[in-house]
């Protein structure tokens, strides 16, 4: 996962789009994946992340998380499945003693969460994958108007997130080394086998926050100086905001006319 | 020494997800006893190497063998009873709240009965130098002390074969050299010692052994003083021999030998020398 989330630094058309126009697509992918719960809407929703990834050409590298979300959507499909106590019953999971009945709408139900979640996850990462961080907060400061505070610590986050997960890594070789074992049948000592992960890791972040803090400090940071100027838009992005606006606004009106439930 | 080598690897390959392949197969016996330095650029494979030596990771072909048994069929709480990994940050183990109970929980994961564990402790830190610090926190020492009390960790587990990843680095030379005795002790005491450093002098005055990697392959193995002695393996991997050999090597036309390693054969070198003309 951790190899998933962060910039890819290539040449592709996704790339060179306005930071506006794709941030509008990963909200526009979230705002409607939420409102309908037609899961052929949001099959096609998933359908057009990956054709994006693929146009973006990182594909093949968000492959390996989006095999590990899969395995959480077949999850919550699963569970939908099970629990959604509702219409006619397909099959049960244990047929003898017919217990645990499988629904046609729970099965679906669960399939529209999965798909839901696999493109919301997936848009973001895209997103991601193809704008650099700074393009984000400068765009959201100058169009947006949102302070610069706030689009910083937002940048600030996700460019830790990497570190954090290649921390959590090495504190976890480091305890396995010495004899670790994070397994086992009792829920209490599974617990107690976290505290030598947890630890280190609260603490590194807490140390690295603080010398960051120490860092922007002396680098001027909080003086209240300009933020740089952002990128003009271009006629493509223009049209591609434009029309953004107008399927996200058509999908919605469509949604609150009463299709797609 | 009889018995299956401490390591043995052959034609080991590793790739990290999504990366550059980092070991290109890699072919290594370790004899048990031995005090063997890793050195390469950054990058060139020396960690993941090593980490190759307890299970942290898993060969994508080739084999690891510790006593003879194959990494592959043991966990790394099994390989921990073998091969004792000391990180290079401490920062990334430290978790308890007094240097000793740091201490013990290597030993106590392997199952050690508490006065055991107790021992161990006590000579681990003492061995350290930290039997004053015991019940302090280990958070609120110093980098360099931090360093010792992960160092303590691992050898309480009291492993045969020891790995070391930058043992001295953010240490004074001092505590550097103290660090390296200690070690040098244990290897006199039968432990397999492999250390990776950037320090060559550290390789000098320590290692019996040195193997160098570069872009994942083994281009040098063998004795300090010849693989110092001859400059070209060194350079083509961006390493330098320490200064004092750098020194002698200069000093060729005046008969000093090029492959002087410390300061104090320098001067056993030159004391004739400079004492025959005195007189």
């Amino acid at each position: 996962m951790s190899g998933a989330i962060g910039y890819v630094s290539q040449a592709s058309p996704v790339h060179r789009l306005h930071a506006l126009v794709k941030v509008l697509w990963a909200l526009g992918v979230l705002i409607t994946s939420l409102a309908f719960t037609d899961v052929r809407y949001l099959a096609g929703v998933l359908a057009s992340v990956l054709v994006v990834a693929a146009a973006a050409r990182v594909l093949l590298r968000l492959l390996p998380a989006l095999a590990g979300l899969a395995v959480f959507a077949l999850i919550l499909v699963f569970f939908q499945a099970v629990f959604l106590d509702r219409g006619r019953v397909l099959f049960y999971i244990i047929p003898w003693a017919k217990i645990l009945p499988v629904t046609g709408a729970g099965l679906l139900l669960g399939a529209a969460m999965g798909l839901r979640m696999l493109s919301i996850v997936l848009s973001f990462l895209v997103l991601l994958a193809t704008t650099q961080v700074k393009d984000i907060t400068t765009m959201l400061v100058a169009r947006c108007r949102v302070p610069y505070d706030y689009a910083f610590l937002f940048a600030t986050i996700l460019r830790f997130v990497p570190v954090f997960l290649r921390e959590a890594r090495q504190v976890d070789q480091a305890q396995r080394a010495r004899g670790l074992v994070v397994e086992g049948p009792n829920p209490w000592r599974k617990l107690k086998g976290y505290a030598p992960l947890a630890v280190p890791l609260v603490l590194l972040s807490l140390r690295r926050a603080e010398q960051l803090a120490v860092a922007l400090e002396m680098r001027g940071y909080g003086q209240g100086g300009g933020v740089a100027a952002d990128r003009p838009l271009k006629n493509r992005d223009r049209f591609l905001i434009a029309g953004l606006v107008l399927i996200i606004g058509a999908l919605l009106a469509a949604r609150v006319a009463g299709y797609g439930t | 020494m009889s018995g299956p080598p401490a390591v043995e690897i052959e034609d080991l390959h590793y790739r990290y997800p999504g990366g550059p392949a980092a070991l290109r197969g890699v072919s290594l016996v370790v004899a048990a006893g031995e005090m063997v330095a890793m050195v390469g650029q950054n990058g060139a494979g020396k960690s993941t190497l090593a980490r190759h030596l307890n299970g942290l990771l898993r060969p994508a072909a080739g084999r690891v063998r510790i006593f003879g048994r194959d990494t592959a069929r043991l966990r790394v709480s099994e390989l921990a009873r073998y091969v004792g990994y000391v990180f290079q940050n401490p920062d990334h183990q430290i978790f308890r709240e007094t240097v000793a109970a740091e201490v013990a929980f290597g030993p106590a994961n392997l199952g050690c009965p508490p006065d055991e564990i107790e021992a161990r402790v006590h000579a681990a830190l003492r061995f350290v130098n930290l039997e004053e610090k015991r019940d302090a926190n280990p958070h609120l020492l110093s980098r360099g002390e931090r360093q010792r009390v992960a160092l303590a960790s691992v050898l309480a587990m009291q492993t045969p074969v020891l790995v070391l990843d930058e043992p001295t680095t953010g240490q004074d030379y001092r505590t550097s050299l103290e660090i390296m005795e200690r070690v040098a002790e244990l290897n006199r005491a039968g432990h397999t010692v492999i250390f990776i450093t950037h320090d060559m002098e550290l390789v000098a005055r320590y290692a019996s052994r040195v193997v160098v990697l570069a872009r994942g392959k083994v281009v040098a193995d063998g004795g300090v003083r010849e693989t110092f002695a001859s400059p070209g393996v060194l350079a083509a991997s961006h390493l330098a021999p320490p200064d004092i050999t750098c020194l002698a090597r200069e000093m060729a036309p005046w008969g000093i030998p090029g492959d002087v390693l410390t300061v104090e054969e320098m001067l056993a070198v030159l004391a004739p020398l400079v004492g025959g003309r005195g007189c």
